[in-house]
């Protein structure tokens, strides 16, 4: 079991021409930022590349290609070095934009593309489970977020709203 | 150590940014060992019921306005 290992399989992947772009969201998107916490999977968000002469996108040649590689699926994930990785595709203008401006981070000479800080935090905000209002206090606790950056972010994706519930809720109190 | 409950909290806070600041390799190193611990411990959770509140399933397909 080894994150890395996923990390430089999908870099192979991009390389060999199977997705256009990726970047690590979720749980360990955070860790890039915050403490390491538990987690059973890895949200790889991708843009796949169109099958030729279709205007569908499908992740088909990932699968493919990991299969080909040893992959094996199950249910919704594909196992890569121990560890159940789900492809997602940026399914809101707030995932695209924060595929588009991911960052490079160098893992011991290996680079991985994460979101920015402030990206994972506004998905917090925006997806809103429990885990992701902790999530979203981690960051704001360690002092993980630019706020011009995060406030711009949530002002142009239509989440003020959710944002000003989130400070009444939680941050109203705070010493 | 202490009973202050201030001082539990301080330590728990600078234990916290102890670990958000080592180095990326190694963070991900512990993501490893806390996904073995997490699936060890995992076999011993008794089924929940049909009475239990369970947490939706991850959703990231929602649109940006707020519902």
């Amino acid at each position: 079991m080894n994150i890395r290992e996923v990390i430089a399989t999908i870099n192979r992947m991009q390389s060999d021409g199977v997705i256009e772009r990726y970047a690590i969201g979720g749980a360990v998107g955070a860790t890039f930022y915050l403490e390491p916490s538990a987690t059973l999977d890895v949200d790889i968000f991708v843009t796949f590349k169109s099958e030729t002469g279709s205007a569908l996108v499908s992740p088909q040649p990932i699968f493919d290609y990991l299969k080909a590689r040893g992959g094996a699926m199950h249910g919704e994930y594909i196992i890569i070095a121990g560890w159940p990785v789900q492809f997602l595709p940026p399914t809101s203008p707030l995932a695209e934009e924060a595929l588009r401006e991911a960052v490079t981070k160098d893992v011991e000479g290996t680079l991985a593309r994460a979101f920015t800080a402030e990206h994972l935090a506004a998905i917090a905000l925006q997806t809103g489970r429990p885990k992701d209002k902790a999530r979203l206090l981690q960051f704001i606790e360690a002092g993980a977020l630019d706020a011009a950056r995060f406030q711009a972010i949530v002002a142009r994706h239509g989440l003020a709203g959710a944002w000003q519930r989130f400070e009444k809720q939680f941050l109203a109190d705070a010493p | 150590m202490s009973f202050d409950l201030q001082k539990i909290l301080e330590s728990k806070r600078a234990l916290r940014r102890e670990l958000a600041a080592r180095p990326l390799a190694e963070k991900l190193r512990l993501l490893d060992v806390l996904r073995e611990r997490a699936l060890s411990i995992r076999p011993a959770k008794p089924a929940p019921d049909a009475g239990v509140l369970r947490e939706e399933a991850p959703s990231y397909s929602k649109s940006d306005k707020p519902a």
